[in-house]
C-alpha cells in the first residue's frame, strides 16, 4: 500500500516535474531567454515532428485550456458531430506540425548556392589581384616563339608517339591529324 | 616528356612501362566501377522518401559484400604481383651505369670498360637555347644504346634523392651508403626526361635526368668522345 502510493507519487512527481520543466522553459522563452541555462533531460519522453516516427511519445499540448478540455470531452462522443475546425483543433492538441508542414522543403538551398558563388567569385577576384600585383613575370620560355620551337622539337623527337602527343601529328601533311 | 596540361601517363618507352600502363587501366577501371556503384547507391539512399526503421541484419548481403571485395582484391593483386616479379627477372644487362645523386645534380659512371664519369647539371633557364625545355634539359645526358638491357645502380653522395624516368616506369631512391639496382630496356630511340623524386634541399626541383637512347654505334662514338674530353 505504502509502496503503491510512493510509486504513484513518483510518477506524478515526474510528470509534474516534466510539466514544470516545460512551464519554466516555455516561460523562459517568453521572457526573452534571460534565465538559467536549461539542460534538457533527453532521457525523458519528448515531443517531435518526424515523418518516420508519426506518433511521438507525448502530446504536444499538455496543459489544456478550458476550451480544449471541453473539446476533449466532446471527442469522447461520436466523431461525426465534430466540425472540421474542431477536428483540426484536436489535431493541434496532439501534434505541432502537419505532415505537409514538416515535410515541406525550404528555400535554404538558394542561400547556400548564393554563398558558394559569392565566395568562389571572391576567390577569383583575389587570384586576379594576385596575378596583377603580387606575382612577377612568367619565364621567357612561355613566349609564343619559344613555345612554337618547343612544339616543333617535341614533334621532331617523337615525344609520346604511340597514343599521345606525336601520334596526333600527321608527319606527311605536316598538320594535326583530323 | 609530358605535353602541356597532360593528365595521364606518358607513352611507354620500355616494356615494363607498357605492362604498368595496362595494369593501371585494369585497376582504374575497377576503381571507376566501384566508385560509380557507390555514388549511385549514395544518391539513391539520399533522394528517397521511403524509410525502414526495422532492419536488424541480413546474412546474404553481408556475405556478398565481404566475398566480392576479396575477389576484386585478388583480381588486382595477381596482375600486380606478376609485374612486380617481372621487374626483378634476370635480364643479363649489356651495360651497368651508376647514377649518383648529389646536391643538386646527378653524376653518371660508365665503368664497365673504361672509367667514364661525368656530371649532369640542369641548364639554367637563362642559358637555354630556343626550343629547349625549361627545368628539364641537362648539359650532359645519360646516353644508352637503344633496345639493350641496362642495369642502373642508384646511390647518393649526400642526402636522399630519387632517380626517376616516368616514360620508362623507373623510380629508384638514391640512398647514401646504399646501392639500389634497377634495370630497363628502351624500346625506341629518343630523349626521355625525368626529375629528382625525393626532396633533397633547395634545388630539388632543378636536377633533372635525361636519357638519350641511340643506336649502338652512336653510343660507342659518344663514349669515346666523352672519354677524350674528360
Amino acid at each position: 500500500m505504502k509502496r503503491h502510493r510512493k510509486e504513484n507519487t513518483m510518477l506524478a512527481t515526474r510528470a509534474l516535474r516534466l510539466v514544470g520543466k516545460r512551464a519554466i522553459s516555455t516561460s523562459v522563452c517568453v521572457r526573452g531567454g534571460h534565465g538559467v541555462a536549461k539542460v534538457e533531460d533527453y532521457a525523458l519522453p519528448s515531443y517531435y515532428d518526424r515523418r518516420e516516427n508519426p506518433l511521438p511519445d507525448v502530446k504536444f499540448v499538455t496543459d489544456l485550456s478550458p476550451v480544449q478540455k471541453s473539446l476533449k470531452e466532446k471527442e469522447k462522443g461520436a466523431w461525426a458531430t465534430l466540425s472540421n475546425e474542431e477536428k483540426i483543433a484536436l489535431y493541434h492538441i496532439s501534434f505541432k506540425q502537419s505532415f505537409a508542414e514538416m515535410n515541406k522543403g525550404s528555400n535554404e538551398w538558394k542561400s547556400v548556392v548564393a554563398g558558394m558563388c559569392f565566395f568562389i567569385g571572391l576567390t577569383g577576384l583575389v587570384v586576379l589581384w594576385q596575378r596583377k600585383f603580387v606575382y612577377g613575370p612568367v619565364p621567357h620560355t612561355f613566349e609564343s616563339e619559344w613555345k612554337e620551337k618547343e612544339l616543333q622539337r617535341m614533334l621532331d623527337m617523337r615525344i609520346n608517339p604511340v597514343e599521345g602527343f606525336s601520334a596526333k601529328w600527321d608527319y606527311e601533311q605536316k598538320e594535326w591529324k583530323k | 616528356m609530358a605535353h602541356p596540361s597532360q593528365l595521364g601517363f606518358q607513352d611507354a618507352a620500355s616494356p615494363v612501362m607498357e605492362e604498368l600502363l595496362h595494369f593501371h587501366d585494369h585497376a582504374l577501371m575497377i576503381v571507376i566501377l566501384i566508385s560509380t556503384l557507390v555514388l549511385y547507391i549514395i544518391v539513391a539512399m539520399v533522394s528517397t522518401k521511403l524509410t525502414n526503421k526495422y532492419i536488424l541484419d541480413s546474412q546474404e548481403i553481408e556475405i556478398v559484400w565481404t566475398v566480392l571485395p576479396a575477389v576484386i582484391l585478388i583480381l588486382i593483386a595477381l596482375p600486380s604481383l606478376r609485374i612486380l616479379y617481372l621487374m626483378d627477372e634476370i635480364n643479363d644487362p649489356h651495360l651497368t651505369i651508376k647514377a649518383m645523386g648529389h646536391q643538386w645534380y646527378w653524376s653518371y659512371e660508365y665503368t664497365d670498360y673504361e672509367n667514364l664519369g661525368f656530371d649532369s647539371y640542369m641548364i639554367p633557364t637563362q642559358d637555354l637555347l630556343p626550343g629547349q625545355f625549361r627545368l628539364l634539359e641537362t648539359d650532359h645526358r645519360m646516353v644508352v644504346p637503344v633496345e639493350s638491357p641496362i642495369r642502373i645502380l642508384v646511390s647518393a653522395e649526400d642526402v636522399l634523392h630519387s632517380w626517376a624516368v616516368p616514360s620508362m616506369g623507373i623510380k629508384m631512391d638514391a640512398v647514401p651508403g646504399r646501392l639500389n639496382q634497377t634495370a630497363f630496356v628502351t624500346s625506341r630511340p629518343g630523349l626521355f626526361y625525368g626529375q629528382c623524386s625525393e626532396i633533397c634541399g633547395a634545388n630539388h626541383s632543378f636536377m633533372p635526368i635525361v636519357i638519350e637512347a641511340v643506336p649502338l654505334e652512336h653510343f660507342e662514338k659518344w663514349s669515346t668522345v666523352m672519354l677524350q674530353d674528360a
